[in-house]
């Protein structure tokens, strides 16, 4: 108690005015505290997004890089196949 | 309630914030248990609605459980929800004066004088009581239904509302003051 008679008078009295909520009320809000912690933060919900984005790139950029070795490789394999030598001027391919 | 520094000396609320901390979310089922009376009653004290009141509630839990890596472990749970709750519903109350014309209008209900929903309780003199704190100025009237309702400390409102701990006892002053004399047939001229 303070020396204040009329604030602690005024306190004892003022007790009786705080809210209560009601036990359903408090269930509900229970319930929507619980719901919100639940729903996925935004940078999960971007990543449930993006995750098989990224995974479809992924896999068209390595399908790419293949088929560009490939086809490099046949284009090697096209230019060795046909060899050219020159001799005193003269040019002489050697093919199939 | 003082302004000694507060410290934590429930050991299932430390257990319950590490666990939350540590990615547990049903741990803080225990947090919501323990302080939602307190924090709707905080809530309602300033907006004066009780729908407000639980959707303020609800965003403060939400609120604290994002930020709570930003939680000083070893100290209690209250102040810092009491202080998110208060700050959320000051937001209320300073966008509710800006709009003050659509409710003069009569669009949107007179939700502050919604003495409807005061607790059953009350009784007369709590009525009274109620309806001479609301005549207060704003500030003076959030401070003085913190200290008066809420049985919080000059120190606790202070961090709950941002004011200087000086400002906050000038409130309160002032709040007396006035309070003295519109109850002054209930509590008499002798009160010093």
């Amino acid at each position: 108690m303070s020396e204040d008679r009329f604030l602690d008078q005024l306190r004892a009295d003022a007790r009786a005015l705080r809210y209560e909520i009601d036990p359903a009320g408090a269930s509900r809000l229970r319930a929507r505290i619980r719901a919100r912690l639940d729903e996925p933060t935004v940078a999960q919900f971007l990543a449930a997004w993006f995750r098989p984005l990224a995974a479809s790139l992924s896999a068209l950029a390595l399908i790419a890089g293949i088929a560009i070795t490939v086809l490099e490789r046949n284009q090697n394999i096209s230019l060795a196949d046909n060899i050219e030598i020159s001799i005193g001027g003269d040019v002489f391919s050697v093919g199939d | 309630m003082s302004g000694e520094a507060p410290r934590q000396d429930d050991a299932i609320e430390s257990q319950a914030i590490a666990a939350v901390k540590g990615g547990d979310h049903h741990a803080y089922d225990y947090l919501v248990g323990k302080y939602m009376k307190r924090v709707v009653s905080v809530a309602w004290g300033i907006v004066r609605n009780a729908t407000d009141a639980e959707d303020l509630a609800q965003e403060a839990f939400v609120k604290a459980f994002e930020s709570i890596d930003r939680f000083r472990s070893g100290e209690p749970f209250g102040p810092w929800i009491y202080r998110i709750t208060t700050n959320l519903a000051l937001d209320v109350m300073k966008h509710r004066t800006k709009f003050r014309h659509e409710e003069l209008s009569g669009q949107e209900p007179a939700a502050r004088r919604d003495a409807a929903e005061l607790p059953a309780l009350a009784g007369e003199i709590g009525r009274r009581i109620d309806q001479a704190i609301e005549s207060l100025p704003a500030m003076q009237r959030v401070v003085a239904r913190l200290f008066l309702v809420e049985e919080f400390g000059h120190t606790e409102i202070a961090t709950m509302t941002g004011l200087a701990e000086g400002t906050v006892r000038s409130h309160l002053s002032l709040a007396r003051k006035k309070l003295r004399e519109q109850l002054a047939d209930i509590y008499g001229e002798g009160h010093e």
